[in-house]
């Protein structure tokens, strides 16, 4: 049998509205924070804009770069080795903290990738009992922790729509992460560890701040989180309530093959 | 001994007589199983004693190359040819050339060493040279972040005899720092110096770009590949060292000859390198560096890298329905952007391609590695992708997102029928790019040999 994918629907003539709006990405320490393919996020949300007719902006800010907390939409970070997560935390902590937690609260994206996750909690303990500290977006904190969690994940998740579906992705972290009683999970462990190995739960939410230890990429093969992300940014700067759907064939399938193989 | 020699003999015949494989593995274990002492038993009986090539990419490849050129200056080595570079891999090859007193045929050992596994096989094998070519992420899952498997290979060398020679590829900051744990005296370094084939920029899949002294980030003057370049520390003033064995100047002529102008301690000469790509450059001059520092004459080393055959599916031309396949195996971002970087210059636009993607141990069972390769690049070169293997709707996905038009990418997860259709949608005489990981490119290849494309690798790589 030879399967041909289906081809993309026009869906920017469609859309000729949207070509006025933009978005704007700022992508936190691109350099150091990028490991098992996390700039596949990035490529996600620049295609699913692009191909609505929306525009995309992404800035790249590293060490030494202060933040605006007004200038952006949505703010990515990566996973690193750890060299790199300390070298960033210190950065982090002392010439951002402060502008990123304001555009936390004034309802801003946030998406953390493991380390970068670890480092939107308030603190990382690692094995060797140093503390690493973070910027307290999340009420949760990380435990460094011998076994390091390795292989494909796939949670069930309750997107914003409705309804339950699943997240897949891959994970590989010696940290432990544990949530404060006001935080709310991602999702919950169907395959996998997630954030801790003990309480079923992975990743963190708060108002409009992700953070989790799916690599994968997860957007690619995860479309309707990324359409949530991007609505949600949306909702914030311009009001929309909803988004022209893509033809996601292959998304899907992709997403299928990825938990069938885990 | 005997018996652990005859074992692995008779297990060898029997698997490769009943065509389950090369009986590359499998019979290295056996007989470890009845003489645990079998590698350095084996090894021991050396007469030249043993050569060691570990890294992440091009080991087999400069492990192929110094063995041309051992044999071209009389030397009869013993060689793990088949890319089974673990302890068991490296044993069945000993066994395999031993008589049954356990005397090898070969005078000298060269073996290609999985870079997890190094410290293993120095302890066994008490190489008197030992060669790295590159560190890069590779299977993070089964190696661990790059820096600590760099610690685990530096403390490995730190425990061999002072006056064992370490070869290392000075462009790579972290295989450069990997001889300053130990005592060792004879330290080398190889590396480009000409720099009309660099760039400026680092590519997503740069991965050491960090001073190893004091962490800073490192300045490129000029970038090869991935993190390969010519860098120094603003900070700490930490660099790289300066090559004793350098190509000096490089002419590259399409996908067939790169033509090299080296400087060494041992005078400059000239090398012919007649597989594709800057990685390949880095290829032979590590074997022609490991060449020279073991007495061996340029002519030798000349004549036998221009008679380099290319090591199994790492970059073969293979003749099939009138079409010509290059096949390339493709196992990790850097490997693949140099590949990528490679074609799109010499094999210019409307490229037809198979791309297989699989996530078996020996792959990697991540694949989320594919977002950091550059396919953005080979995208707007290609005309139509059959995207094939365990995770081909994964790798039709990247190839969406990299900008293809989806009606161009078409999925076939059944290897033979993915290759019947990459044949039939090039044209007569045109060329098919194949890229595969590693245990893809095996399966591929013995799609091929049920075919009669090609023949039984260990008989077309038996002695010649």
């Amino acid at each position: 049998m030879l399967e041909t994918a289906v081809a993309e629907t026009s869906a920017a003539a469609e859309t000729g509205a949207m070509a006025e709006m933009t978005l704007r990405i700022c992508h936190l320490y691109p350099e150091l924070m990028n490991i098992y393919g996390d700039r596949g996020n990035i490529i996600a949300l620049r295609k699913r804009c692009e191909w609505r007719g929306l525009e995309l902006e992404v800035t790249g800010l590293s060490i030494g770069r202060e933040v605006d907390p007004d200038a952006y939409d949505f703010y990515f970070i990566g996973g690193g080795q750890d060299r790199e997560q300390i070298l960033v935390a210190s950065d982090l902590v002392n010439m951002k903290g402060a502008a990123l937690r304001q555009a936390a609260a004034e309802g801003a994206g946030f998406l953390g990738i493991c380390g970068g996750y670890q480092l939107l909690g308030k603190y990382f303990l690692t094995y060797t009992g140093e503390t690493l500290p973070g910027i307290g977006i999340f009420d949760a904190w990380t435990e460094g922790a011998e076994k390091r969690f390795i292989g494909n994940m796939v949670i069930e998740w309750e997107p914003a729509a409705g309804g339950k579906q699943t997240l897949v992705g891959f994970e590989n972290h010696s940290g432990h992460t544990y949530l404060g009683p006001d935080m709310k999970p991602l999702g919950r462990v169907i395959k996998g560890f997630g954030n801790n190995g003990e309480d079923g739960t992975e990743g963190c939410c708060a108002g409009n701040a992700i953070g989790t230890y799916l690599h994968g990429s997860l957007l690619p093969k995860n479309p309707r989180l990324a359409d949530e992300i991007i609505l949600a940014a949306l909702k914030r700067r311009y009001g929309m309530d909803s988004l022209p759907p893509l033809d996601d064939t292959l998304e899907e399938r992709a997403h299928e093959a990825a938990v069938r193989r885990t | 001994m005997a018996a652990a020699v005859a074992a692995c003999r008779l297990v060898t015949a029997l698997s490769r007589g009943l065509g389950t494989g090369a009986g590359s593995n499998f019979p290295g274990r056996v007989s470890l199983r009845i003489e645990p002492r079998a590698t350095r038993l084996l090894a021991g009986g050396l007469e030249h004693g043993c050569i060691v090539v570990s890294g992440t990419n091009g080991k087999t490849t400069t492990a192929n190359m110094l063995a041309g050129i051992l044999r071209q200056a009389g030397f009869a080595p013993v060689h793990n040819r088949a890319g089974a570079n673990l302890i068991s891999g490296i044993t069945a090859a000993l066994a395999q050339s031993s008589n049954l007193r356990g005397r090898p045929a070969g005078d000298i050992g060269l073996f290609e060493v999985d870079e997890a596994t190094l410290p293993k096989a120095l302890e066994r094998l008490h190489p008197h040279l030992i060669i790295i070519t590159n560190l890069f992420r590779d299977q993070l899952d089964r190696y661990g972040e790059l820096e600590s498997l760099g610690r685990k290979m530096s403390a490995g060398i730190a425990r061999m005899s002072p006056d064992t020679e370490l070869l290392l590829n000075a462009d790579d900051p972290l295989v450069a720092t990997l001889g300053e744990a130990g005592g060792l005296e004879k330290i080398y370094f190889y590396g480009i110096e000409y720099e009309g084939y660099g760039t400026m920029a680092l590519e997503h899949a740069s991965d050491s770009t960090h001073c190893r002294v004091c962490g800073a980030l490192l300045d490129y003057s000029v970038v090869y590949f991935g993190h390969m370049g010519k860098y120094t520390c603003a900070n700490c003033g930490a660099g790289r060292p300066i090559p004793d064995f350098a190509a000096t100047r490089l002419e590259i002529e399409g996908m067939d000859r790169t033509e090299v102008a080296m400087q060494s301690p041992f005078g400059s000469l000239k090398l012919e390198v007649k597989i594709p790509g800057l990685y390949n450059v880095h290829n032979a001059l590590a074997a022609a560096s490991g060449a020279l520092l073991l007495g061996i004459e340029a002519e030798a080393i000349h004549t036998g890298l221009a008679g380099y055959a290319t090591a199994f599916g790492r970059a073969e031309r293979i003749q099939a329905e009138g079409r010509e396949i290059f096949l390339v195996l493709s196992k990790n971002p850097a490997g693949f952007n140099e590949v990528i970087r490679t074609i799109g210059s010499q094999g210019g636009d409307g490229l037809r391609l198979v791309i297989a993607l699989n996530d078996l141990i020996a792959d990697g069972r991540d694949v989320s590695w594919i977002w950091d390769v550059d396919f953005e690049d080979l995208a707007v070169r290609a005309d139509r992708v059959v995207a094939t293997g365990l995770r081909a709707p994964d790798m039709a996905l990247r190839m969406k997102y990299a900008g293809m038009p989806a009606d161009r990418i078409e999925l076939e997860r059944d290897l033979e029928r993915a290759l019947a259709r990459g044949i039939a949608m090039t044209p007569t005489g045109e060329t098919l790019f194949a890229l595969t990981t590693y245990t893809a490119t095996l399966a591929l290849r013995r799609v091929m040999q049920r075919k009669g494309y090609v023949s039984h690798f260990w008989k077309e790589k038996a002695d010649a």
